[in-house]
C-alpha cells in the first residue's frame, strides 16, 4: 500500500521534472532562435494582429468591467470611513500596480494561449510538424519566435490600454455615478503613481507575454494522442500559463517594488 | 563517399518503444539512382524505418547514413543540411493547411533559396506539372481530395530537387484508379528526375512496377530483400502468404478466425437454420 502510493509519486515527480527539463530547453532554443536568420516578417505580423490587434475588443471589455466593479467597491468600502476621497487614487494604483497587467494576461492566456497550443497541436498530430523537419526547417525557430515576440510585445501594448481604460472605467462610476469631481478624480488617479509603476507594469505583462508564448507553443509542439491529445493541450496551456502568471507576479512585485 | 557505396545504408538499426520492439537489426542499402520497395503488414516498423532514415528518431543501436553521413550523429545545422537532399513525402500528405497549394510548394524554396517570387511560382507549376496536376495553385488542402493532397506532397517534396525521395504508404486509402495514377507519378519522379527512392507500401501492383529491389519487412526484422522479378519466386512461406493475402499462415501472430465455407442462412422469424 505504502510503496505502491510512494512508486505513484514517484512517477509523476519524474515525470514533471522530465517535462519542466524539456520546457527549458525548448524554451533556451526558442530564445536563441530569435536572432537566427531567417526573419519571416510576414509570419511575425500575422500574429501582431493574431496577438495584438484582436485581443484588443477583449481586453478593453475586461478592463473596463473590472475597474467599474472595483471602483464600485471602493467607493463604497470608503464611505464607511467617509474617506471617499480615497478611492480614486486607491483606483489608479491597484489597476495600474495589478489588475491591469494581471489581468490582461490571464485574458491573453485564455485568447492567445489556448490558439497556440491548439494551432500546433493539430500541426503536431497530422504531422505538420514533421514536414517542417523534413523541409529542413527548425519548428522551433518557425512557429515559436513569431509567437513569442509578438506576444512580448503585445501584451505590454495591450496592458497599456488597460490601464488607460481602468481609468475611464474609475471615472465613470466614481465621477459619473458617485457624483466626485472630474478635476480631483483625474489628479487623484496618478496621485499615489509614478513613471516606475507604469514600468513594473509593463515589464510584468512582458514576462506575462513570454510565459504565455511558451507554454502555449510548447504544450502543442508536445501534444500526443490525436484528437484528445489536441483537445486538452489548449487547456493544459490555460491552466499552466494562468498559474505561472500569478505565481510570476508575486515574485516580480517583490522583486520591482523594492 | 566511395564510388559504388550505397547512397542509403541502414546497419543493424534497432528501435524500441518501451517494451515493444519495433525494429531489430535491420540491414539495408540502397544504391544511387535505385528503388527500394519495402513491403510488411501494419505495425511491423516501416514507417519507424522511413522517419529514422530522416532523423526524426534516434535508432537505439545500429545507425543509418546518407550519403556517408551518420545520421543521428550529426549537428542540427548538419542535419538540415542533408534532409534538403532528401522528399519526404508523408503518408496523409501532411500538408500546411494554414497555406495555398502554391505556399505549400514555394514553403521551401522560400526558405532556403534565394529564388524571386517569379521564379518560385515558375518552379511551383513545373512541380505540380511533374506530379500531374495544373492550376490548383490557389487551392488550400482542405478543397482538395486524397489522391490530390498525396500529388501536391509529392509536389512540395520535389521542390528543392532532392537526390532522394521517401514514400510513406502512398497509396493507402485510395481507390484503385487513384493508386495507380499515383504508382505512375512516382515511376515518373523516378525517371524524369532520376532520384533515388524508398517507397513504403502494401499495394503489391505498385510495388512489382516501381521497384528495383523489393524488400520484406516482418515483426521488425528484414525477411527477403531481392529484385522484383525474383521476389515473387521466393519461398519463404511468409513471403508467400503476403503475396498470396491469405489469412492463414504464419504471418499473424493471432490466429485468424476461421474461414466459414458453407454460409447458413436462418429463417428471419423463427432464427432456425434450414
Amino acid at each position: 500500500m505504502l510503496t505502491s502510493l510512494l512508486d505513484k509519486i514517484g512517477r509523476r515527480a519524474l515525470v514533471a521534472l522530465e517535462q519542466a527539463g524539456d520546457f527549458s530547453v525548448v524554451s533556451g532554443r526558442a530564445f536563441a532562435a530569435v536572432f537566427r536568420r531567417p526573419f519571416d516578417t510576414a509570419n511575425l505580423m500575422r500574429q501582431f494582429v493574431a496577438v495584438g490587434v484582436n485581443s484588443i475588443p477583449v481586453i478593453v471589455l475586461t478592463s473596463l468591467a473590472v475597474s467599474l466593479v472595483f471602483a464600485l467597491q471602493l467607493a463604497y468600502g470608503f464611505k464607511q470611513f467617509q474617506a471617499e476621497g480615497l478611492a480614486a487614487q486607491v483606483n489608479g494604483l491597484a489597476i495600474t500596480r495589478e489588475l491591469a497587467p494581471v489581468i490582461s494576461g490571464l485574458m491573453l492566456a485564455g485568447r492567445v494561449g489556448s490558439a497556440m497550443a491548439a494551432e500546433l497541436g493539430t500541426m503536431q498530430v497530422t504531422e505538420q510538424i514533421d514536414a517542417l523537419e523534413c523541409l529542413a526547417t527548425d519548428p522551433v525557430h518557425y512557429l515559436f519566435v513569431p509567437r513569442l515576440l509578438a506576444s512580448a510585445i503585445m501584451l505590454p501594448l495591450l496592458t497599456a490600454m488597460a490601464i488607460y481604460v481602468g481609468y475611464w472605467g474609475g471615472y465613470m462610476l466614481l465621477v459619473g455615478a458617485e457624483g466626485q469631481s472630474a478635476t480631483v478624480y483625474a489628479s487623484d488617479f496618478y496621485k499615489l503613481l509614478d513613471v516606475r509603476d507604469v514600468r513594473i507594469a509593463l515589464t510584468k505583462a512582458l514576462v506575462f507575454g513570454i510565459i504565455i508564448a511558451l507554454v502555449g507553443c510548447w504544450r502543442g509542439y508536445r501534444t500526443q494522442g490525436g484528437a484528445e491529445g489536441v483537445g486538452n493541450a489548449p487547456t493544459s496551456s490555460v491552466v499552466t500559463s494562468s498559474l505561472w502568471i500569478l505565481i510570476a507576479d508575486f515574485f516580480l512585485t517583490k522583486l520591482l517594488l523594492v | 563517399m566511395e564510388p559504388n557505396s550505397p547512397l542509403i545504408d541502414v546497419v543493424n538499426l534497432s528501435k524500441a518503444f518501451g517494451p515493444k520492439v519495433v525494429l531489430s537489426n535491420v540491414n539495408l542499402s540502397v544504391k544511387e539512382g535505385e528503388s527500394l520497395v519495402v513491403l510488411g503488414g501494419s505495425g511491423t516498423g516501416k514507417t519507424v524505418l522511413l522517419r529514422n532514415i530522416m532523423g526524426l528518431l534516434t535508432p537505439d543501436s545500429g545507425h543509418v547514413s546518407v550519403d556517408g553521413n551518420i545520421i543521428h550523429q550529426l549537428k542540427r545545422d548538419e542535419l538540415f543540411q542533408v534532409r534538403k537532399k532528401i522528399g519526404m513525402c508523408f503518408q496523409m500528405a501532411a500538408l500546411f493547411d494554414s497555406m495555398t497549394v502554391e505556399g505549400n510548394i514555394g514553403f521551401p524554396l522560400k526558405r532556403h533559396t534565394q529564388m524571386s517570387p517569379g521564379e518560385i511560382a515558375d518552379r511551383v507549376d513545373e512541380c505540380l506539372n511533374l506530379v500531374g496536376l495544373r492550376g490548383c495553385q490557389k487551392l488550400k488542402p482542405s478543397e482538395l481530395s486524397g489522391g490530390m493532397k498525396r500529388r501536391v506532397g509529392f509536389a512540395r517534396a520535389i521542390a528543392l530537387k532532392p537526390q532522394i525521395l521517401l514514400f510513406d504508404e502512398p497509396t493507402t486509402g485510395l481507390d484503385p484508379v487513384m493508386t495507380d495514377v499515383i504508382g505512375r507519378v512516382i515511376l515518373d519522379l523516378k525517371h524524369e528526375l532520376g532520384v533515388t527512392t524508398i517507397t513504403i507500401t502494401h499495394d503489391l501492383k505498385s510495388a512489382f512496377e516501381i521497384a528495383d529491389r523489393i524488400a520484406l519487412l516482418f515483426r521488425g526484422e528484414v525477411i527477403a530483400c531481392e529484385p522484383g522479378s525474383t521476389f515473387r519466386d521466393n519461398p519463404h512461406p511468409i513471403v508467400q502468404q503476403f503475396l498470396r493475402g491469405d489469412a492463414d499462415g504464419p504471418f499473424l501472430q493471432d490466429p485468424p478466425p476461421p474461414k466459414r465455407t458453407n454460409h447458413a442462412i436462418y429463417h428471419p422469424l423463427t432464427g432456425v437454420a434450414p
